[in-house]
């Protein structure tokens, strides 16, 4: 059953430009929250979010609706491009520490950066994540937000790994069945 | 493994991009062959679509649109041409999404592939660096063998002296072509201070140039051609050197 996401995906495989902008128009105002949320920077965040509909303007040919809707193609991309963003200013700058901070205070609940970060903070953990007990959002927040590895989440948390899979896996279940309740 | 258990543990870490490691490998060689995972990971995937998309929206700078939009009609002239490098590069993508867990794996790739651009980058920097070095030692030690293959070059032992008694230094030595003085054992000059090389004629020692060794107290020096030079010695000296010997005597030849 097409939705109306996919025709346009369509439409903008076959080199459709108005398409293009009604894509971006509907996609990019729930996209943008998640990339800024990623790497915190309202001008980074416009960049990345440049890169992430250009791929998709280019790779709309390779998108099938069989794989996944055009909500997690766009969501999984944009997510993906601000990790990259964040990654190489953390190999740039050898400084992670803030933003990881950041991170973990947030899902841990306290408040930390500035005021819009922590209004941010707030609006994220009022929303879907809000359900998840706090281990589980931490670990959720570390991985999809900050961009660790498992091993680096057990290591920053003085957690097992195998503590550290089981939490995520957890998390991803309970987050499941509360998104599509 | 006969257990399919470990895997849905693991496809829920792959889906949040937290894999790594021995995991990772493993987990990466076995989705292509398991219809589940390639579900559990597209299902994660669109649980955090949607876990995303419940934060409220936000407009994006008005420019960020604007610029979009004109750079995807530029391209649109220019596509005609470009058509055959375009055609590949989305074939690529597709062709490994084909079979996969669907486009993730693709976008996957492709961050991993950039990164791996950069780091072939940075290894053929580091090559080029080690190579030049290389260069250098391999005609230090051409000139080195050069010398030996002289019948008129002699070999000249040094010994410790004093308070440095287990140094020890070996010149290679050639009145036409000049000498290489090599240094073993030798502590680093303390601040302030070097070491000085005199060649020994007839008359006064002569000043034959400065040298230090590295931490394992190693060093290598060369050295001018000088007729009629019959002994060698080095001496620790104040730093910049000096004409005449004025400091202890740590090596010394017969």
């Amino acid at each position: 059953m097409p939705t109306p996401g996919m025709d346009l995906i369509r439409a903008m495989a076959a080199g459709d430009r108005d398409a293009f902008a009604r894509f971006y128009d509907r996609y990019a105002p729930l996209v943008f929250p998640l990339v800024l949320r990623i790497v915190r920077d309202r001008a980074d965040a416009a960049d990345v979010l440049q890169d992430v509909f250009w791929e998709a303007w280019r790779g709309a040919s390779a998108y099938d609706s069989a794989r996944g809707t055009p909500e997690a193609w766009i969501v999984m991309r944009a997510r993906a491009r601000a990790i990259d963003r964040v990654r190489a200013m953390r190999r740039r700058e050898e400084t992670f520490v803030a933003p990881v901070d950041e991170a973990t205070t947030a899902a841990s609940g306290g408040l930390s950066g500035d005021a819009a970060a922590r209004a941010e903070d707030r609006q994220l953990v009022a929303t879907a994540l809000a359900v998840l007990p706090q281990p589980q959002r931490e670990v959720i927040e570390l991985a999809y937000f900050a961009g660790l590895t498992q091993t680096e989440i057990a290591e920053r948390l003085e957690q097992p790994l195998g503590t550290v899979k089981t939490r995520i896996r957890m998390a991803l279940a309970r987050l499941r069945e509360v998104t599509l309740a | 493994m006969s257990s399919h258990e470990p895997f849905e543990t693991l496809a829920a870490v792959y889906a949040v991009d937290a894999l790594d490691g021995d995991d990772l490998a493993m987990f990466e060689a076995h989705l292509p062959t398991c219809p589940a995972c390639q579900a559990s990971v597209r299902d994660a995937h669109e649980t955090l679509a949607r876990a995303t998309l419940s934060m409220p929206p936000q407009a994006p700078p008005a420019d960020a649109r604007a610029a979009l939009v004109r750079r995807v009609g530029e391209r649109r002239e220019r596509r005609a041409r470009g058509w055959l490098r375009w055609a590949a590069a989305t074939g690529v993508a597709a062709a490994a999404a084909a079979g996969f867990a669907g486009t993730w794996v693709a976008v996957r790739y492709e961050a991993r592939l950039g990164q791996m651009a950069r780091d072939t980058a940075a290894v053929r920097e580091r090559l080029a660096r080690n190579e030049a070095a290389l260069q250098e030692q391999v005609a230090f030690y051409r000139g080195v063998v050069d010398l030996l293959r002289d019948p008129a070059t002699r070999v000249v032992d040094l010994r410790g002296q004093g308070a440095a008694s287990s140094a020890a230094a070996r010149m290679i030595w050639n009145d036409a072509a000049g000498g290489q003085l090599f240094v073993t054992g030798l502590a680093p000059a303390p601040a302030g201070k070097t070491y000085e090389l005199w060649t020994i004629a007839d008359a006064a020692p002569k000043p034959a140039g400065l040298f230090g060794v590295d931490p394992q107290g190693r060093g290598v020096h060369r050295v001018a051609a000088e007729r009629g030079v019959k002994a060698f010695a080095v001496s620790l000296e104040p730093e910049g050197g000096v004409p005449a010997p004025s400091g202890p005597i740590v090596l010394a030849s017969k």
